[in-house]
Formats: C-alpha cells, sequence, structure tokens
C-alpha cells in the first residue's frame, strides 16, 4: 500500500525543507504544492526528493491540497493520502497512527486531533473559537469531532476520490467535513501533537477569518 | 432644476457611449437596444417627473420616487446575487486551469538529495 504525503507550501522557505524531511521518514513519497510562493520555497523543496508542483497564481490552500491530491491519486498510485502542513506544526511521527486505522481497513478517514493529544502552547482564545468551531461543525456536517480545524488528515483512496475540494480558501476544512458527512465515509479522530510558536501563531488563521469561513460555507450551501 | 439638467446630459452622455460600444461590436443588439430605451426613459422621467406619480398611484404605492426605489433595489440585490455567482464560478475556472498547468508542468525528484 502506498503512503503520499501532500504538502501545500505557500512561503515557508524557512520551514519547508524539515516539514518535507520530516514526513518523508513516514511515507512512500511526499508532493509538495507550492501556491505560488513570493520566496524560494519552491527552489528549497525541489532539493529534498519530493515531488514538486506549482501554481502559476495563488489559488490558497484548499485548492493546492486538491492539486495535490489529484496528483497522488493520478501519476502516484496512491492507496493512502496524508495532509500534512509545511510549517513544521504537525509532527512526522504522528503519521503512522494516523494511517494505521486505513492500512487496517477500518476507516475511511482519520482526522488529527490537538485535544485527543497535546496542543502545545495553544493561546486560550483561540482555545475557545475553537469549541466554538466544534459547534458549527456538528450542525453543518452531522460530524462529532473534538477539533474540527485540524489540517493534519489521512484518507484512503476510496476517500481521496470521493472528496473534490470546491472552496479554495481556508473553508475547505469545514467543507471536508462535510463531504465525509455527506458521502458517509467512516472516520475516526487521532490524538496528534501540534506545535505552535510565535511564528506559526502569527501566519495561522486569524480569530476573524472564521467568520470569513462562515460565510464561505454558508454560501457554498447555497450555490453550489 | 440643475440636477434634472446634470441627468439629462449624463444620460445622453452614456447613450452616445452604449452607441459607440455596440458600433465597436463590445456590446450584443439586444444590450444596446435595453440601455437605449433605458435611458430614453430616464431623460423622460427627467422632464417629466409627474408621470411616475401617476404610474405609482395605478400600481398603489405613493409617491413616484417611491415606486423607482421600490423596482430599483430588488433589480440591484438580484444583479449584484448573479455577479456573486458568476465570479465564484470563474473562480472555480481558473482554479482548475491553474491546476491543470501544475499538473502539466509536475517536478518528479530527479534522483534524492541529501536533506539540506
Amino acid at each position: 500500500m502506498k503512503t503520499v504525503a501532500v504538502i501545500p507550501a505557500y512561503n515557508e522557505q524557512d520551514r519547508v525543507v524539515a516539514a518535507i524531511n520530516d514526513a518523508t521518514a513516514f511515507v512512500d513519497a511526499v508532493v509538495v504544492v507550492d501556491d505560488c510562493s513570493k520566496d524560494k520555497t519552491v527552489e528549497l523543496a525541489k532539493q529534498t526528493g519530493a515531488h514538486v508542483l506549482r501554481h502559476i497564481i495563488n489559488r490558497d490552500q484548499g485548492a493546492a491540497l486538491q492539486t495535490g491530491m489529484d496528483y497522488a491519486l493520478s501519476r502516484l498510485g496512491a492507496d493512502v493520502v496524508v495532509h500534512f502542513d509545511a510549517d513544521g506544526q504537525m509532527a512526522g511521527s504522528d503519521i503512522p497512527a494516523m494511517i494505521a486505522p486505513i492500512l487496517a481497513g477500518e476507516v475511511d478517514v482519520t482526522l488529527g486531533s490537538r485535544f485527543l493529544g497535546k496542543a502545545v502552547d495553544i493561546p486560550t482564545f483561540r482555545r475557545l473559537m475553537l469549541k466554538v468551531a466544534i459547534f458549527f461543525t456538528f450542525w453543518t456536517s452531522g460530524l462529532v469531532l473534538t477539533d474540527t480545524h485540524n489540517g493534519f488528515r489521512a484518507l484512503s483512496k476510496k476517500a481521496a476520490n470521493a472528496i473534490r475540494l470546491r472552496q479554495d480558501h481556508k473553508a475547505h476544512a469545514t467543507e471536508i467535513l462535510d463531504q465525509i458527512g455527506t458521502k458517509r465515509l467512516s472516520y475516526r479522530e487521532i490524538p496528534v501533537t501540534i506545535r505552535y510558536n510565535a511564528e506559526t501563531l502569527a501566519k495561522g488563521q486569524k480569530t476573524s477569518a472564521m467568520f470569513r469561513v462562515a460565510s464561505d460555507v454558508i454560501k457554498g450551501k447555497f450555490i453550489h | 432644476m440643475l440636477f434634472k439638467i446634470f441627468l439629462i446630459v449624463f444620460a445622453i452622455l452614456v447613450m452616445i457611449r452604449v452607441y459607440k460600444q455596440y458600433h465597436a461590436q463590445k456590446v450584443s443588439g439586444s444590450w444596446f437596444f435595453f440601455w437605449m430605451i433605458f435611458w430614453v426613459l430616464v431623460i423622460f422621467v427627467a422632464f417629466a417627473p409627474q408621470t411616475t406619480d401617476l404610474v405609482a398611484s395605478a400600481v398603489g404605492v405613493g409617491r413616484g420616487a417611491d415606486l423607482i426605489v421600490y423596482i430599483s433595489l430588488p433589480i440591484i440585490f438580484y444583479s449584484i446575487f448573479r455577479l456573486v455567482v458568476r465570479q465564484d464560478q470563474q473562480n472555480k475556472e481558473l482554479t482548475d486551469l491553474v491546476r491543470k498547468i501544475a499538473l502539466d508542468n509536475a517536478e518528479p525528484p530527479t534522483e534524492k538529495k541529501d536533506a539540506v
């Protein structure tokens, strides 16, 4: 069974190499999708032995993930696809636990959870906002989760083919959960460690962006 | 009076511009016809605003100005909705195009490099 990690990256020249090397140790192939970075992310990624794709126009993380999944499934014949961040917040050592239930055929999707595992140095306000997001996700997708905005996921080939991201922006995270619900994919949460630091917090999703996510999710339900 | 003159001059200038665009084949015949009729009506209302009151009374609305607002707002909101939908669709088509280019130009690793 072939496991491929998909790493969307945007302006991560300081962290992407470490993230790629971290994931490489636990998967069969790594696919980096550069979302039109303005720095040396692409050049550095090419030196690591990863497959590198590049968006010539910035289309945001959801689009980059879908591009990576398309490549992993159609060109690399992936049986399991792992979503892994380029900023070093995720731990490659969590990948085996994430993919084990899928390799065993127990579930279609595994979702990382900071609240089953460790959320190191997460600000209190952000923790509170994540609790609000949990309720919103249950309301929109029917999924009961402890962590609704965790980008660490593993999908079986069946799930990766079934899920089609239409939301380019941050709402893709909610869209994935929606599609898990509507397509009746089996899922399980796995405790993972997410490391926060000043750099990743500054770059990470602003709390105010949650309103845009909510707007995109609601708009998506009416327009699509 | 000043506003009436401004409105009529503006309408005439727009009609000239619409005609030029039609002549340059930038707009279709139906759009040209529609906009010409629209701005002729604007000029007519500018000359005889009391006609809107007659129409408003006939449909049960108090004043002509109110009638214009009641008609305009739903049209404007619907137009905005259609623009949002179209923009959304175009965004998705753009993403599909960018994705195709990325997949066509994917760079697999030529050889395993040492970690940087």
